[in-house]
């Protein structure tokens, strides 16, 4: 059967996931069986176990930073045109970071008829206060096109994202949490991380490095995505899969 | 920073270990059975009880960290074996408690879904394990390389949907057979084998792709 190593590979998955040391609840279960009649009251943490599994999550994605082995496990991860970078964020960001090559603001509709792949815009989020195409080809098309909200503080980047990369993260200190919109996979940066973007020829554009705010990264088939600006993993794909 | 800085007082016992805490015995030695052990709670003995309790909290934390409740396992648990104790009529022998606990685990991290709209994602842990040997100098290659492995096989999983992850979480990282699967997920073991095969289908699609992405950008 051709899925023998698959099933052997999750077999063995399971030792590698994060579970927490089982509690001993003898007591607790014993109380509240033998006493019925009093009211059952469960304790009810889910911000705090929201918040601690946050930590964990940024922990977890982490590779061990000192041995030989750390080295190797400086892994580059890529996903929906973006390179997720786990090794260590050594560099120090220029301080008036650049912003991308050839950027300008336009309309929505002009965005449209420039860019080569689909531009979506989330129902949730409306229709953008500002739109930005950047690092245009010799037809005008943009590379990339940026559409703004609430001021400049939420960003939605949206690019090709299927052959090439377009942006670097590092995401060491932060971590990233796999989760899904829709049908198709998604990854979460869920703390502030460096960014720069990576241009036509491949090379990271270290003068527009710039710290960015948790984002969320997806791609469908019409084009990739990064949401930037979203406190939660569930509002910003709440408004990933709003996005038509 | 701390995983799990909460009430750390509350763990200390060896869940388990059903001797470690004054577990039951039977006159003339050695420790109770599953069968027994449920046949003494169905009459109403705590003792008993807590034995079982001992003995499957581990496994029962697992399952319903593993099928995403995250930090909420303690009360998952905690309310699966009150809820186990309330129906222990219906486990019609004792050999069936776990499956039949764990059963009602993954409907309790189920409720728990339903009531707060999320699961908790898989998360691997930090790096490989202080047990895996590191042999000669191509041994951190490798291990760099199963390491990204386990992140693209935990990332295609969390693409699954709730019902084809549940049943591969059930089947292989816990080890149930295609009969407990079928109870814990509360359908017949006709839909647990023809669920895993689309779900094995459907796992190696996603990771497929994956690497024919990093392949087309090399």
């Amino acid at each position: 059967m051709p899925d023998d190593d698959l099933v052997r590979e999750l077999r063995e998955l399971g030792a590698h996931l994060v579970t927490a040391p089982a509690p001993d609840l003898r007591a607790a279960v014993r109380e509240r069986i033998s006493a019925r009649s009093r009211p059952v009251l469960l304790s009810r943490r889910w911000l705090a176990a929201a918040a601690v599994l946050l930590v964990a999550a940024l922990i977890a994605i982490v590779p061990p930073t000192r041995t030989a082995v750390a080295e190797a496990a400086t892994a580059v991860l890529r996903f929906a045109g973006i390179e997720l970078d786990s090794g260590p964020a050594d560099e120090t960001l220029p301080a008036t970071p650049s912003p991308l090559p050839g950027v300008r603001s336009t309309s929505l509709d002009q965005a449209r008829r420039l860019a080569r792949f689909r531009i979506a815009v989330p129902a949730r989020l409306g229709e953008p206060e500002t739109v930005e195409v950047a690092d245009p080809d010799a037809t005008g098309a943009p590379r990339v096109v940026t559409l703004l909200y609430r001021n400049g503080t939420i960003r939605l980047d949206e690019f090709d994202g299927r052959f090439e990369p377009y942006f670097a993260k590092r995401i060491a200190a932060a971590g990233v949490v796999f989760t899904s919109v829709g049908d198709e996979m998604a990854a979460w940066v869920p703390a502030p991380h460096p960014v720069s973007y990576i241009d036509r020829d491949g090379v990271r554009r270290e003068q527009t490095a710039r710290l960015a705010g948790s984002t969320l990264i997806w791609q469908t088939p019409g084009g990739a995505y990064r949401l930037e600006g979203i406190a939660t993993v569930e509002e910003a794909t709440a408004i990933a899969s709003s996005t038509g | 920073m701390h995983l799990h800085p909460v009430d750390t007082a509350r763990r200390t016992g060896v869940p388990g270990n059903p001797l470690a805490g004054g577990g039951v015995y039977r006159v003339g030695g050695g420790a109770l059975d599953d069968a027994e052990a449920v046949a003494l709670a169905q009459r109403g003995d705590l003792d008993a009880y807590e034995h079982l309790v001992g003995k499957y909290t581990a496994a029962a934390h697992r399952a319903a960290a593993l099928l995403g409740a995250g930090d909420d396992a303690d009360d998952v648990v905690q309310e699966a074996f009150v809820k186990a104790y309330r129906k222990l009529r219906l486990c019609r022998t004792g050999d069936t408690f776990r499956p039949w606990l764990l059963a009602i685990v993954a409907n309790e991290t189920r409720n728990l879904h339903r009531s707060r709209r999320r699961r908790d994602a898989l998360v691997l842990k930090a790096s490989a394990r202080a047990g895996e040997p590191v042999t000669g100098p191509d041994e951190p290659a490798a291990a760099a390389l199963a390491a990204e492995r386990r992140q693209q096989l935990t990332a295609a999983l969390g693409t699954l949907d709730d019902l084809h992850r549940d049943v591969l979480i059930c089947r292989y990282l816990l080890d149930l057979s295609e009969q407990e699967t079928a109870d814990a997920l509360g359908c017949s073991r006709g839909t647990v084998k023809s669920r895993t095969f689309r779900a094995l289908g459907r796992l190696r699609t996603r990771l497929d792709a994956g690497r024919r992405e990093e392949v087309d950008r090399a």
